[in-house]
Formats: structure tokens, sequence, C-alpha cells
């Protein structure tokens, strides 16, 4: 079979709606890298400014533009994986052309190297295999899950097997007896938020959809699972992709969006494949696309693959990703409720959000607001448990539970002969709890009391053997590289802040940290920004 | 419909779609910026316009933070500008200097009189300086220093929107981003079409006019004397100011608020001005000698010499056998003097004027 | 420009026809741009895919010179798609009934056969441009200079008026002039058929008012044209002044021209440098440059603004109005005893009711685009909002006519000329500013690829180049910008001097000359 040419490619994509990143993936997958020359007829093809598709292409980490390109090993150096093996691997590889690649989440079962759309693991060079990503583990607790309720179940990855156990009965519910505003209304009563890390709750951000001017109206599913640590998506994804497929119709179906996007990571090719097989059956079977179970409700999702960039985690470059522009966060307001994809209304939610709003719309809001260990907080989180610890994992964990329940009677405590020094928290963006601080429940409230947040809930955990000041310097370094460079405080502060961080800290260093970090916070125009200081904050706080 | 909002304790009105920043700078408020052009799209890069908004938990970009109504904002509290006063000097500290020639170009000073303003210097935060110099692009015009860069992305986005010719971008990101073009060559292999709007918006002259940066090896780069006047080129008619130091040409800016461009020029009027000055002008008449060459003259003589031609040849072939054509790039005294030659002399209408080809 | 400047950000639809606006305009250029990244549609339609056409969403490569039948064939789609604006029809024109009968039978397909352009591609511009609530029409000298000059232009005047597009913001029949005050030269009546202001020469009004300001009768006729007296010289006109004008490499068939000059008894030049028509001069005389000279120019948007002085001008060079009122003076006319601009300037704002409302002082901050009628008149930023200047606008009912020289077996290729963005018509200035050639080192001829295998050229090396006025040698640059079939020339340079070539006819009206179309003979040296 001969491959097909630039001209058929472009054919292929350029009526698709986001066609730029699909373009990309499929000229890196026929050549293992993004020509020159293909780059010159995509820009005509899309009608995409060369020079700005250029400087787009740049600021993708994996988007290769010279051989040996996609097929180079890329091993896993995040802040896990570095300290367990990732950087001998990468010593190991480098005959092979391999580089290093920020945290790919794989935690739970490290260290990762991708190679082309594979993605091999193992502690050292000669023992990577492929194997498939972890499931949670048994349930440890005494309550009830949510999210993790069925995923356990053998072939809930299929159709079939999801709808043995309960799956698209919620979305059956929904178009069948419920309005729009019903589900939303549900929503609202359940409380549930972003569980990206925001935090806004989703029914109002339905609602504003739903309400606000201007079609057609897009559902944006954040599988850009970026946030060092955190490693929960790919695991709902992996072992339930029908829930998040289902959650996506539902806000479909509440909000009257005809088009959706699952904006997956990079770093995991073979979910891809499981999306893809996944949105194969549920549009065979009129579960999605045109006439979903016979109703006059259309709707249609489309994968789209990042390629390397932490920060299209943040909605507004994520927008700004998919619609093949520079990946710079936008400035707020407007938001993407109205001025989303393509300037139109577009809700963008978090996996889990949607893998838990098909669970509520399925039991009722009461149900999953008294899954809380705490009356005044609802439902669950899952925490992505990584590092020093006996077993790392995703657990969906109550609001309200004692996080040294987790760490010690879940899952295990530290290793060995060891003891836990510190944790992360929202991966790295919530910096350092250590000492007394750890002795506290699970719920943002609570983190935030003691400077940290919960976010994404990503926790890495670092017992009494690692220097704290390296874990702090690699964790900024993280930031520095991904920083998209838009606005001055972060830009600057991240590098500023990991120059500082490189050598031992004095008085006169510290009262820097202080007041970068401080300007940082208070002015930089996204997340990144005003999370990254919280690393040096706590570290000046704990050690 | 005015809206009302509360500027530093000043009741104020603005309008629907005016941003915080426009409507105190109208109050004249200062508030610095520097990746704010106001014929741009607001960007929200450099922070330093940050306000305080009362209810906001953070300070917020006053550029692209609309005004709404009941608004009460702070634009220069202690800790606003402590922030400033930090960014200022974090920005300074990625730079190899500040201290720029004023002929870089027309907003090559900005960073260097805030830098003043708020008295910072790079000691403190010293450390990796961002940017590299592109020293192999040999065009004539733009010089591209990006050791003064800041990543405004000026030149970026007044290439895109005010040029619509999207040249050059941002090439990686974070602290090694880059402005280049496609494949990070030559601006004369990219789209750029020389127009110099890049080098006018540069608030730190990162990218620079080498044109006017040669004068000034001639003439000094003190600051230069300007003169308001239009482009001797095409019939767009952009207004344009002439820099000049002791009556030598050394540059142009575009009059940013020129009625017929607005700021924007092109490769001719930004750079093609030093015909004016060139050594083969006409400096003295000449008359045709009887030997068939043209020889320097006096006024008096050629003066003379062309009116009594004129005065033959009507003697001879009457008035109708006398014909003049009028300038397009002359001004219009001349043209009108020219046809009233014609008219008033000759009694003619044989006048025209170089528009028919 | 019928039309402000400004304008050029808000149409929904551009039509641009003969206009190479990207490199010849600019900075206008960048007010289309605006408006297409707010959503506006660009229709382009030149015979050469010149960068606006990269930018275009519908492109129209017409064979050169046949203009008139692309617009009569759109003029058709648009009667019969019903896109007429019936209301303007009735209140503002005369003549369209007799058009509409006149535009049946001009379908697209018989345009198509004409221009080379697909008939559906002509019905789509038609319906985009019909269907456009503001539809705007910029054009430049590649509708003008054509033996069908004035045709081409009537053809556009008639889609505006069929369809409404004039006199509302974000329409309008726009030309774009080509110099920094051509249209100044104009307004100031150096015309043969008008007095300043645009008042004909032939009007019993104005003959009586310039007779009273001017003191002396004045022919009652129209004057000849430059082309004329050109045609003319040694015949009748034996002698001529010439106020900074290469006439020798702007205008066609340079060796016409040549003679013509040669021929005179009496040519004086006023200029900054001794240009090649300067050299063929009895005496030159020394004008002091833009930058050296304060007066007034005028846009193309009617802009009236001033010009100043920065620098002293070089030796003894002296302003173009103090040169002609020394001869004038020296020859006893009347009316010349000026000491400087500013009374000049006044007196043209006296005698030109477009100007009534300006003077020297009034137009020192650009604000005013004539008409401006008297002192408390803003001015006229909108031409025909309430009405046209003659009443009622007028359908023509064109017809299309082949170009002056068609290509023939002798000379089988066509030749088109024009300007290009680094270099201004015959490069007195542009020639002499550092750094230009960087970018624009010498004249080349485009070819299409797919063309130099026929007539056996080769990429980058010279070829001869001729017409039936004469030949050339120009170094060939095969490029897509050329269709096949058809080349491309700038008269910019003075040594590869394409106004050998051109010349081949003149409008019969406006004796504009058919610079766009030459039939061609292309060979290997």
């Amino acid at each position: 079979m001969t491959s097909p040419t630039n001209r058929e490619v472009i054919a292929q994509w350029r009526d698709e709606p986001a066609p730029l990143l699909a373009l990309l993936h499929a000229f890196h997958d026929r050549d293992g890298f993004i020509s020159e020359a293909v780059l010159r007829d995509i820009a005509v093809g899309l009608r995409i400014p060369l020079a700005e598709l250029f400087g787009t292409v740049t600021f993708y980490h994996h988007f290769a533009r010279e051989a040996p390109g996609q097929d180079a090993p890329r091993v896993c150096t995040g802040p896990v994986c570095r300290l367990q093996g990732g950087l001998e691997i990468l010593e190991a590889l480098k005959d092979e052309g391999a580089t290093e690649m920020p945290c790919a989440g794989r935690c739970d079962d490290c260290v990762p190297v991708l190679k082309g759309h594979e993605v091999f693991v193992g502690k050292q060079a000669d023992t990577l295999s492929v194997q498939p990503s972890p499931l949670p583990p048994p349930y440890p607790g005494d309550g009830e899950e949510c999210i993790f309720a069925e995923i356990r179940e053998s072939e809930r990855r299929t159709l079939t097997g999801y709808q043995c156990t309960g799956g698209y009965e919620a979305l059956t519910r929904a178009v069948t007896t419920l309005t729009p505003a019903d589900v939303i209304d549900t929503l609202k009563e359940s409380q549930l938020a972003g569980r990206g890390g925001a935090g806004f709750p989703t029914g109002m951000k339905w609602e504003s959809v739903l309400n606000a001017p201007g079609e057609p109206k897009t559902i944006v599913c954040n599988a850009d699972e970026g946030e060092p640590g955190c490693f929960k998506d790919r695991v709902i994804l992996d072992y339930a992709p029908h829930a998040v497929i289902e959650g996506m119709t539902l806000a479909a179906y509440a909000t009257g969006a005809t088009r959706g996007f699952i904006y997956l990571r990079y770093e995991y090719p073979e979910t891809e494949t499981i999306l893809e097989q996944a949105l194969a059956e549920a549009e065979e079977t009129g579960l999605l696309g045109d006439a979903i179970l016979g109703e006059d409700f259309n709707f249609h999702i489309y994968i789209r693959r990042g390629a390397g960039a932490y920060v299209c985690g943040e909605e507004g470059s994520l927008l700004n990703s998919l619609e093949g522009k520079h990946p710079f966060p936008r400035n707020r307001p407007p938001y993407p409720v109205t001025h989303g994809f393509e300037d139109l209304p577009t809700a963008v939610n978090n996996v889990e959000t949607l893998a838990a709003a098909v669970q509520i719309i399925r039991h009722g809001a009461a149900w999953y607001k008294n899954l809380s260990y705490d009356e005044n907080l609802a439902g669950t989180k899952i925490i992505s448990l990584s590092g020093d610890i006996q077993r790392p994992g995703n657990y969906e964990v109550p609001f309200g539970l004692p996080l040294k329940t987790l760490l010690y009677e879940w899952a295990g405590g530290a290793t060995e002969g060891r003891e836990i020094q510190a944790i992360t928290t929202a991966g790295l963006s919530g910096g350092f709890i250590a000492g007394d601080d750890l002795d506290i429940t699970i719920d943002e409230p609570s983190f935030q009391k003691v400077g940290a947040m919960l976010g994404a809930a990503g926790i890495m955990v670092f017992d009494n053997t690692r220097d704290m000041l390296d874990v702090a310097r690699n964790a900024m370094e993280f930031f520095a590289e991904e920083s998209c460079g838009k606005c001055f405080p972060c830009r600057i502060g991240t590098h500023r802040l990991t120059e500082l961080l490189s050598v031992p800290l004095d008085p006169n260093s510290e009262t820097l940290i202080s007041e970068i970090g401080a300007v940082m916070k208070a002015t930089s125009a996204c997340g990144l920004g005003t999370a990254a200081p919280n690393i040096t904050d706590s570290l000046i706080r704990y050690f | 419909m005015k809206h009302n909002m509360e500027i530093d304790g000043i009741e104020v009105t603005f309008s629907e779609g005016e941003t915080i920043l426009e409507v105190a700078q109208r109050h004249e408020k200062e508030i610095p910026t520097l990746c704010y052009d106001p014929r741009l799209e607001p960007f929200g890069g450099c922070r330093l316009c940050i306000v305080e908004l009362e209810g906001a938990r953070n300070p917020v970009a006053s550029c692209t933070t609309q005004a709404t109504d009941g608004m009460v904002v702070r634009t220069a509290t202690d800790t606003i500008e402590a922030y400033r006063k930090t960014l200022l000097e974090m920005v300074v500290s990625e730079n190899r200097e500040v201290d720029v020639s004023p002929l870089r170009g027309y907003a090559a000073g900005e960073l260097a009189d805030l830098r003043d303003t708020y008295a910072v210097n790079s000691t403190r935060m010293a450390g990796a300086k961002s940017g590299s110099n592109k020293t192999e692009d040999d065009n004539p015009f733009i010089l591209r220093d990006y050791e003064l860069c800041i990543s405004c992305y000026r030149c970026v986005r007044v290439c895109a929107e005010q040029e619509g010719d999207h040249a050059i971008n941002v090439m990686n990101r974070g602290f090694h981003t880059q402005i280049t073009t496609e494949f990070d060559g030559l601006l004369k292999d990219s789209a750029c079409t020389f127009c110099g709007q890049c080098i006018q918006t540069c608030p730190t002259g990162a990218l620079a006019d080498k044109k006017a940066l040669r004068a000034a090896d001639e003439v000094g780069d003190a600051i230069p004397d300007k003169t308001r006047t239009i482009c001797p080129y095409c019939g767009v008619g952009c207004s344009v100011d002439i820099l000049t130091q002791n009556e030598k040409i050394v540059g142009i800016h575009p009059a940013m608020d020129g009625p017929a461009n607005q700021g924007a020029l092109c490769v001719k009027g930004q750079f093609a001005y030093d015909f004016v000055q060139h050594s083969d002008r006409l400096k003295t008449p000449l008359i045709r000698g009887d030997d068939g060459e043209l020889h320097a003259a006096t006024w008096e003589d050629a003066l003379d010499k062309a009116a009594e031609g004129f005065r033959q040849v009507n003697a001879e072939h009457g008035r109708h056998s006398i014909y003049g054509i009028a300038s397009g790039r002359a001004p219009s005294e001349a043209a009108y003097l020219m046809q009233k030659f014609i008219r008033v002399g000759f009694g003619s209408n044989y006048i025209d004027n170089c528009s028919r080809a | 420009m019928s039309n402000p400047l400004v304008d050029m950000q808000k149409p929904e639809v551009i039509f641009c026809i003969g206009t190479n606006m990207t490199e010849c305009h600019p900075v206008a250029a960048t007010g289309l741009k605006k408006a297409i990244a707010r959503g506006a549609k660009l229709i382009v339609a030149d015979p050469r895919r010149i960068g606006l056409a990269e930018l275009s969403h519908l492109y129209l490569p017409l064979r050169v010179g046949s203009d008139t039948a692309l617009l009569l064939g759109m003029a058709h789609v648009i009667a019969r798609e019903g896109l007429i604006d019936e209301e303007f029809i009735e209140n503002r024109t005369t003549g369209f009934d007799e058009f509409f009968e006149h535009i049946s039978q001009w379908t697209p397909e018989w345009a198509e056969t004409i221009t080379g352009v697909p008939a559906r591609d002509i019905e789509t511009a038609a319906m985009w441009y019909g269907s456009a609530n503001k539809g705007a029409i910029y054009y430049t000298l590649g509708i003008t200079e054509h033996i069908c000059g004035v045709e081409n232009v009537q053809s556009l005047c008639n889609l505006a008026l069929m369809t409404g597009n004039i006199g509302r913001e974000g329409t309008g029949i726009n030309p774009m002039r080509g110099q920094n005050n051509i249209q100044g030269a104009g307004d100031s009546g150096a015309l043969p058929n008008n007095y300043p202001g645009f008042q004909a020469v032939t009007d019993p009004e104005h003959q009586a008012k310039f007779k009273t300001e001017y003191g002396r009768e004045i022919d009652l006729e129209k004057g000849i044209t430059k082309v004329t007296a050109l045609e003319l010289c040694g015949d009748s006109i034996h002698a001529m002044l010439i106020d900074g004008e290469n006439t020798l490499l702007s205008d066609p068939d340079r060796e016409h021209c040549e003679h013509a000059l040669r021929s005179l008894e009496h040519l004086v030049v006023i200029d900054i440098f001794l240009t090649e028509t300067a050299e063929l001069a009895d005496i030159v005389l020394p004008a002091t440059a833009w930058g050296e000279t304060d007066g007034v120019c005028t846009n193309t948007e009617r802009r009236v603004q001033r010009m100043r002085a920065a620098v002293p001008p070089p030796g003894q060079a002296k302003p173009d109005w103090w040169i002609i009122c020394q001869i004038a003076q020296r020859l006893g006319f009347e009316g010349f005893d000026f000491d400087t601009p500013k009374p000049v300037f006044n007196e043209l704002c006296r005698v030109s009711p477009i100007y009534a409302g300006l003077d020297w002082e009034r137009i020192d901050k650009s604000e005013y685009q004539w008409p401006v009628p008297h002192k408390e008149h803003p001015g006229t930023p909108r031409l025909h909002e309430e009405s046209f200047v003659n009443g009622r606008g007028i359908f023509s009912n064109v017809h299309y006519r082949d170009p002056a020289e068609t290509i023939s077996d002798d000379f089988p290729v066509w030749l088109t000329t024009g300007r290009r963005l680094q270099s201004y018509h015959t490069r007195t200035q542009t020639g002499r500013a550092q750094g230009i050639d960087y970018l624009l080192p010498e004249e080349s001829l485009e070819v299409n690829p797919a063309d130099l295998e026929t007539w056996e050229l080769t990429d980058g090396e010279w070829c001869k180049m001729s017409s039936a006025r004469g030949s050339i040698n120009i170094k060939v640059k095969a490029t897509n910008r050329s269709p096949r079939g058809t080349v491309f020339a700038s008269f910019s340079f003075a040594d590869v001097p394409v106004n050998l070539l051109t010349g081949s006819g003149y409008d019969p009206i406006t004796h504009t000359a058919e610079l766009k179309v030459c039939p061609v003979r292309l060979e290997p040296l």
C-alpha cells in the first residue's frame, strides 16, 4: 500500500471540524515527523499563514520536525519516574535517540517510554514491555464508589459490557423522560463541580451554555491530563470509555450542543484506539450521531489528540489548540460558555466530571450527595496516588476522608523502613504538604487551609530519603518548560525561580523567591503562573 | 448610552465596549504598559496595567477587562505599584541592555522610560537572558536584535492585525520563546513586505530601523527633530514624520494618528526616503549649449532662456504650439500655477497632467 | 474614490478588479485585509495570480483586456437572479429598462468564451456581489489602461447602480490613485477639459468666471490631451514645459515619445533628477523635492493634506511654484507674484467650489475631504449619498471590444505591464534609496513555468521580447503568478524599457494608453 500524498491527506481532513491537530498527526504518523514541505502544503490547504503554523507546531513538545522523530523513544522523567529509573532508562536509550518527556500519566506503573503509538513500561531499559494500564486497586473503603463502582467488571470497556452494568441508562432516561432543564436541575442539586481542579458547578455551566445565544454549540471533554502525578482520566477512558461518551451526550442533550470533541493528551495513544472503538460502537447502535435513541437529537463526537503541551489543559489554550491557533490562554471574560470553540457557546468538562454526571442522572442527586463523609460537601473525588507509597493507584474517596487514612490504610504507607516526608497536591500545582499538616481531611477547603490545593487530585508521596529542594527545583523546571510565554510574570518568574532553586537557599534568595512568587500569584494570566509559586511557598514553609 | 464607574475615587462615565485602560487613559491616569498598542487587539501579556478591582480576588489586567457599570477601580495602590516594580525588574533582567538609540524605532524607548519611572535595575533579578540575535539576516532595513526582545508580541500582532501579512510568529514557548519567521529563516524568504511596522511598535528596540541606525553612525543618535508631512509615493496619502538631525533626513516614522494610514506604512514610505538627499540631485539649472550638452547655469540665465524660448515659439507658431504637463507628485500649488501659466499666458487649455500613464 | 479609506474595512463583499493593491497601494490593502479578517468575502478578477488573488475567496483569472465581457456577464446574472435594488434604480437612476434589455444577451456562458473564466464562477461572483448589503468595488489602472477603459468603468458603474451599492458606508466605486498628488493635479485644473475644481472649460458660466479671474479670453473648447500633444510634437506643438514627469519611461511607445520630444524647438523640464526626459531638454530647472517643499496634496479619498519641508534643498534647487512664477513673470504674465505657496493655495481654494471652504490654515490637520463648499462644511467623506452630481445615475449599454492588438502568429503572447511593491514608477526615487535593490535588484519577465518549453525559454536566462513597435532584452522568471500565454513586466527599470513595446492604442475618450495589453513574441537569446 502506498502512503497517501500530501494532497490526499489534506483533502481527507480539511473539511472536518477542528482539522489542524488531526492533520498534523496524520502527517506525523505517515512520515514520523512533520516536514517543511508538509507544513507548506498544510498552510495552503487550511489557509493558515505559514509563519503562524510553524510557530504553532513548535509550541508542542511532541511534534518532531525531522527523523527519527516519532519513533525515537520518549522517556518519562516526571517527578515520580525520575526517582524510579526514568533518568537511567533515558541514558540507556540515548543511542536510539531517546529524549525526555514530562510526566506521562503512568505514575502508578512507571516508567513509561513512548515509541510511536505504543507505551512501554518498566523500571529498566531492558525490561520494557507494552502493558495495559493498571485498573484501580480493589476498593479498600467502607463507603460506596461512584465512578469506579463497576469499572473493575470485565469487558466494561465494550458497549455490551458497559450496558450490562447500567451503561446508557442515564442517557436513555434523560432523552425519553427528562427535559434539558430537568437534567440541569438534577446536576445543580447534586452539587457536582468541575473535577479537573477548577471546581466550577457543572449544572450552572451547562445552564449557561443552554441559555447562551449562538449555534452550533459544543461540548469539549478535557482529557488533556497533563498535570504531573495525575492519571485518573486515563483509567476512566481506558476502562469505561462509554461513561465519557454518555456523559458528553448527556451534556449535549442538556445544552443543545450538536458537536463534541475529546481533547486527549498525546501520551495516551492506546486510549485513543479504545475511544475510537467505543465511538464507533455507540454510533452503530444509535446512541450517538444522528437521531440518537430515535429522537430528534443529533450529536457527533470527534477525538482530537494533543501534542504535548501542559498549558492546553487550561481551557482557553485547549480551545485555541482545537481551533488550530497558537495555544496561548485566552483572556477572560468572555468565558467559553458564551465564547468557546469558534467563539460559540461551549461547555468544557473534565473526564471525571462527565463520568460522575452519568451516575448522578442514573442514581439521583441525593444518592450522589450522600457519598460524601462531610455533609457540607457532595460526592467523591478520584485521587491519583503515586510516588514513595506501597500501593500507588487511583482511589475514589468520599470527600471528608482523612488524608492519612488514604495514605496509610488504603495505600499502605511509605515503603518498608521509610517514612512519608511530604506529599504534593493537585499534582504539582498545589505545592507540598508535610508534617502535622498531613492531618487533614480530603477536600478542597481543608487543603486550602494549609496553603495547598486539592485540584485535579494528583498526590505524589516523597519519603524521608528525598531531597525536597531537588524535588522543588524539578517541579519549577517543569512549570518553566511548560509556561506558554504569553504573560511576563509566568514566563520570567518560573525561569528565575528555577535558577534560584538550583543553588542552596539563603535569606536573600528566599526573599526574592517570595517576592517573585507573590507577583506571579497576583498577576499571572492563567492558572499555571498563579499555581507554580505554591511549590516555592510550601518549600520555604516546611523545609 | 453612558455608563458609570469609579476610578481612584472619581466617578467617571464610559461607553459600552471600552476597557478599563481606555477609560482610565481618557481620564489621564498614567497606567504603565508594554504589550499594549492602541491599534491592536488587547493582549494581556505584560500585566503591568493591572489594577485593583473591588470584589476581585486578584488584580485584573486593565487592557483586557471591559468596563462595567458600577466597577470600582484603583489604578495605583501601593500593592499594585510594588507588583509593577517587581515585574519591571524581572523584565529588565532578561535583556542585554535597555538604553537604546531613539532612532531604533517609534516606541523603542518605552521600556527604558518605565525602567526610569520605577527606578529599577537588573542586578537583583540577574539570571539567564532570553532571545538570540538573528545576525545572519542581511536585509538592509530591519535589525533583528532579539537579545532586547521581551516577548510582548506587538510585532507579531501588528504584522497580523494591522498589516495582514502574518510574516512573523512565535517559535517555542516560555522563556525560550523567539519571534521569527517560518522555519526560523530570513525575512526576505518570508511573507515580510518590509513595511517596518514591527520596528515602530517594538517597545525595546529589539527590532530596529537599520537605515536610521546607519544614519546615526554619521550624525549621532540624539533625539531627532520631527516634521509631519505626507508620504511621497502612492495616492493613499499616508501621514509620516520625517526625522532629521542637522539638516539630514535620518528616518521616517509613521504618524500613528494619520487619517489615511492610522500608523501603517509600506516599504516605500518607510524606507525609500533617501532619494531626497542623494548625490544625483540636480543642484543648479542646466542649459543646453552649442555643443549639444547640458551645462550648469545661473538661475537668471536659465529662467531668461526658458522664458525666451516660449516667447519665440509663441511668436513663430502661435499660442497653440505650447503645451504644459503638470506633475502628479509636486504639490497642488505647482499644478495650479502650471495650468494658470498656460491659460493666462496663452489663453489655451493646452495643459494636462501625468494621470494618463 | 467615492468612499473614504476607512470604509475599506466595512464591506461584506469586496470586488477587486484590475488592481494589484497589495503591491501598489499596500496601506490601503491593509483595510481590505481587516475586512476579510472580520468575515468579508473577497472576489478578485485579474489575469495574474497576484497577492490579492491569494487572499481571495473567489478568483476570476480573466484574459487580459476582457473586463467588459466579464462585467456584462455579471450584470446579466444579477438581473436574471433578481438581485437588483429596485428602489434605488427607481429613485436614483435612469435608463435601466434599456439596460435590462441590453444585458439579456450577455450570458455568463458567452462571457466565458471571451474571458476564459468559467461561467459558474462568473455566476458566483455576481451572486455574492448582488446579494451583499454592502458590496464595494475597487479598481486601478488594470481597468483604465485599455482602449476600452471608459467602457470598463461604465460597466462597473452599472453593477453598482443596479444593486444600489453606492452612496453608503462600505460600498462604492473606488479607483485608487497612483501618485501622491495625482488627485490634486486634477483638482487644480491641470486638465485640458477642466478649470480648477473640475469646472468644465466648455461651460459658459465657468468661461465667464475665469475670464474675469485670469483677465483674458481663454479658448472655449477643450484643449488636447498629453497623448495628442505628443503626437503633434514637431507638427503643431513646438514647446513644452514639463514638471516632474519622466514621460519617456512612463509613457507607452518610447521611441515615438523620444522622437516627439526631440522634435520640439523648446523643451523646459523641471525636476529633481536628470531623468531620461530631462536629458532631452533645452533647459533643466532643479526643483526642491519632497521633504524640502511646503505645499498641499490631495489623496485618493479626496483628503486635502499639508506637506511640509523638513530639510533645506541641495544647491540652488527651488520649489516648482517659484520656478513657474519666475518664467511667467519674465514673460510678463499677470498674477504670478507669489512669495510663498500659501497664497497660491488660497487662490486655488477661492476659484474652486470643491475647495471653497478650505484655506492653508484649515487643512493643517488633514481633516477635510472635498467637496467642502463653504467654511462651515465638514467635508464629504462619502460621495453620492443623497444624489449624483449630474442628477441621476446613468446606465451605459456598453459592448465588449477586442484590444487594439490581439495575439497573432507573429506576436502570440499577451504582455501585460504594471508596478511592483518595492519600486515606484520609473525608479527615479526608489532606485536611489539604499536597500531597495536588496529586495528588487532587477526587472524580470514573469512567465508561467509550463510556457517555458513552448517558447524555448530558460528560467533565469535572458530573452528577446518584441512587439510591433520594437524589441527589448529581459531576464525570464518562471512563476505561477503568470497564467499560461500571458507574461508580465513592470516599466520601472530604465535598462529594461518595457514601454518601447507598449502603445498599441488609446481609449478614444480619455486618451489613456492601453498599457495593459500588448501582443509580443518571445525568443531565447
